[in-house]
């Protein structure tokens, strides 16, 4: 079977279509609903995967260009959806969980194609630096995907209003063990991210005296990103009650917010920090070893 | 079938009537030894007994009369006397109720679980017994399905409607994960208290401390959920390392008030969860503590309204499992009536394979220096030709079947063929 021609449409119409299908069974279930609803968003994680594959043939590395990045975190979550799915049959998990697929796939579709120059000597750094942020990202997801599902359940237990089985949420408490991890969690990969994000800049910038750090807005907004972490973590740790409750979800939104800023900063400048031939953060990739220039970056293909 | 059920009877008569399953064996064997052509089961609850049975279609059809006074004879009383109480429900009317009785739908408490449980209790003790036969084999795993099909189709099944079940699977289970290591506090002890507390303790409860004003009466029940028994001025501290909380006093007043709560517990809790679950009336528990962070307190009345919210919703599931009975009822039917016709397609089978053999038979002498290949394609053309002349009135058959009884038709095709039987 010739699957070179699956496009982000392919996949994203699955996707919707499994939202869809979890949106009308809070109103109606029919026989086969969840059946339907599971086939589609395996269709659309298999579909996924394939484009993923596709584009990544012929690039160095994989994670090559900020779409790339992007269409990563969104599969990440669509399996991590999938699973809790099979896991946890009788949860509406994907009302929260397959919208933040969807938005991660349709900014993916908007955002660069255009890859990153590599440069074998940092490559390792180049991969760690791209793995810890997409892992970051979608731990950050999942964590305001249950800060999210912790308010609401918290608030219809205040309104008395009982489980239904058409729309059953976590207990409280997982939804508080889920985002007491991610927030830990995503502190420490994003401090890995970051550390391995400054090691990339120093090989690529060693002894250039006209550059500064501290003008890319991506290093920027994700130095905001970790040191709110950072304080976040504080917080939980010499303030008790904010181990607990709804508190915990709130820093997780917050902290989600700090995400989105980051992420909308390097969406805006990605195609600047190519350009003036700054390192991007994020992208995890290495420009060339020719010079600093715009004309110094060299596509892969 | 005949019996009784909530609907009709009141339950001085339906216990009357009622049979244990030893008495149900006993019932059912004494059926057997005097009618052994007829097929029965015994289905004996709380809410219904209904005793059904079924002969052959060649035979004559039990009468009910014979099974109402076989009901009164078993519990030794007057046929007269229970007459009246009785229910008849034939041939169709009979398997549909049972259908609809096995999916609950005719159940006091609509899509109450146990109703299924207690028919498959019933069916198999026939069958042990050698009372049940094809047509109630039929009949029953049908009905068994059927019920399956509504829990998995439809959300009858799935809203709870008891308040103990209700508080602990809706609302307790959506705040904690797991019960196994959750503190469980007991204000008092009344009949609720006691079945929610059962509930928590199929779900791993063990950790169980009782409060009550009369120390002994504390020390009974913790002994008896193997818990723990506490001192009514202990009630804060408890409160404070509790995570559920069962509050059934009859105090005249509150308690514990919102200030008490705020000074005395809260400080304590540090905003972690506590599910309190408050059954007493007049409340033990300020409404206001409600709105606290962290703290999820219900009242009966509470429950009561989320009772009601699950009954109505079990209603509203009730058209979509009255269309699985409906599909399933006319399933079940088409086949049986189909089954009627077995006996004519198969002495119309016979009736055109004995000549085609003989023919075959005739040829082959007629033409010995036919080979083995060719004799064998000349028997398949003759198998052939048989099968297609049969399809068209086995198809009608099968279509007749669908929308009544096909015995005009089957008439048609004895006399037309001068077919036996």
């Amino acid at each position: 079977m010739n699957l070179s021609g699956v496009t982000i449409a392919c996949f994203a119409s699955s996707y919707a279509v499994s939202l869809a299908l979890e949106v009308a069974s809070l109103r109606r279930r029919f026989g086969w609903h969840r059946m339907v609803m599971l086939v589609f968003a395996a269709i659309g994680v298999v579909l996924h995967l394939v484009y993923l594959v596709n584009l990544a043939q012929g690039a160095v590395t994989p994670l090559a260009s900020p779409a790339e990045w992007y269409l990563m975190v969104a599969l990440v979550l669509a399996g991590l959806y999938l699973w809790g799915s099979f896991r946890w049959p009788h949860l509406t998990l994907g009302i929260f969980l397959l919208p933040l697929v969807i938005v991660l796939v349709a900014v993916g579709w908007g955002a660069s194609r255009e890859p990153f120059t590599a440069q074998r000597a940092s490559l390792v750094w180049g991969q760690v630096h791209a793995w810890s942020l997409v892992l970051a990202t979608v731990t950050m997801c999942v964590g305001f995907a249950a800060g999210l599902m912790y308010l609401v359940q918290s608030w219809r237990l205040k309104q008395k209003l009982a489980a239904s089985p058409r729309f059953r949420l976590p207990s409280l408490e997982l939804l508080e063990r889920i985002n007491s991890h991610s927030l830990g969690l995503s502190t420490a990969l994003v401090a890995g991210g970051f550390a391995s994000g400054l090691a990339l800049v120093s090989l690529r910038h060693q002894g250039e005296a006209n550059y500064s750090l501290l003008a890319d807005p991506v290093v920027l907004g994700l130095a905001a990103m970790q040191l709110w972490l950072l304080a976040a973590e504080v917080f939980r740790w010499i303030y008790p009650s904010a181990r607990r409750g709804r508190k915990v979800a709130y820093l997780t939104l917050a902290s989600f917010g700090f995400l989105v800023i980051a992420l909308g900063a390097m969406l805006r400048t990605s195609s600047v920090h190519q350009a003036e031939g700054q390192l991007s953060v994020v992208s995890g990739q290495v420009p060339s070893a020719s010079g600093g220039n715009a004309n110094s970056f060299t596509t892969d293909h | 079938m005949v019996g009784c059920s909530h609907h009709a009877s009141a339950v001085a008569v339906r216990e009357q009537l009622a049979f244990t399953p030893e008495e149900a064996a006993e019932a059912l064997a004494t059926w057997k030894a005097a009618h052994p052509q007829c097929e029965a089961v015994l289905l004996s609850t709380c809410n219904r007994v209904e005793f059904y049975a079924a002969s052959d279609f060649d035979a004559l059809p039990p009468c009910p009369g014979l099974l109402a006074r076989h009901l009164a004879d078993a519990h030794h009383l007057e046929l007269d006397e229970v007459r009246p109480q009785l229910v008849t429900l034939r041939d169709e009317q009979a398997v549909e109720h049972l259908f609809r009785v096995a999916a609950s739908l005719d159940s006091m408490v609509l899509g109450e679980p146990q109703i299924l449980a207690q028919v498959k209790e019933a069916y198999e003790l026939a069958s042990r017994l050698g009372a049940a036969g094809p047509l109630t084999h039929g009949c029953f795993q049908t009905a068994l399905r059927v019920a399956r099909r509504v829990t998995n189709e439809t959300m009858l099944h799935r809203h709870r409607v008891s308040i103990p079940s209700v508080a602990i699977a809706d609302f307790a289970g959506q705040i904690f994960e797991d019960f196994r290591a959750k503190q469980v506090l007991v204000i008092g002890a009344g009949e609720m208290a006691d079945e929610t507390l059962r509930y928590l303790v199929d779900l791993g409860a063990r950790k169980i401390t009782i409060v009550n004003r009369n120390a002994e009466r504390a020390r009974a029940l913790a002994a008896e959920w193997s818990g723990k028994a506490a001192s009514l001025e202990r009630l804060h501290l408890e409160l404070a390392a509790a995570d559920v909380v069962i509050s059934t006093t009859a105090a005249g007043e509150p308690i514990i008030t919102l200030q008490t709560f705020r000074e005395l517990v809260a400080p304590a809790r540090q905003q972690r969860p506590l599910f309190v679950l408050d059954l007493a009336m007049p409340r033990d528990f300020d409404p206001a503590i409600g709105d606290e962070l962290g703290v999820y307190l219900y009242s009966i009345d509470d429950l009561a309204a989320a009772c009601d919210r699950n009954r109505a919703a079990r209603r509203e599931e009730i058209p979509a499992a009255e269309r699985i009975i409906h599909e399933e009822c006319q399933k079940f039917f088409a086949e049986a009536r189909h089954r009627l016709s077995a006996p004519v397609i198969a002495s119309l089978r016979q009736g055109f394979d004995a000549p085609k053999q003989a023919e075959l038979e005739r040829l082959f002498n007629k033409l010995p220096e036919l080979d083995d290949k060719a004799r064998q394609e000349i028997a398949y053309f003759a198998d052939r030709l048989v099968n297609k002349m049969l399809h068209p009135p086995m198809e009608s058959l099968r279509d007749e079947s669908k929308n009544g009884s096909p015995r005009g038709l089957l008439t048609a095709l004895k006399r037309l063929f001068q077919l036996e039987g």
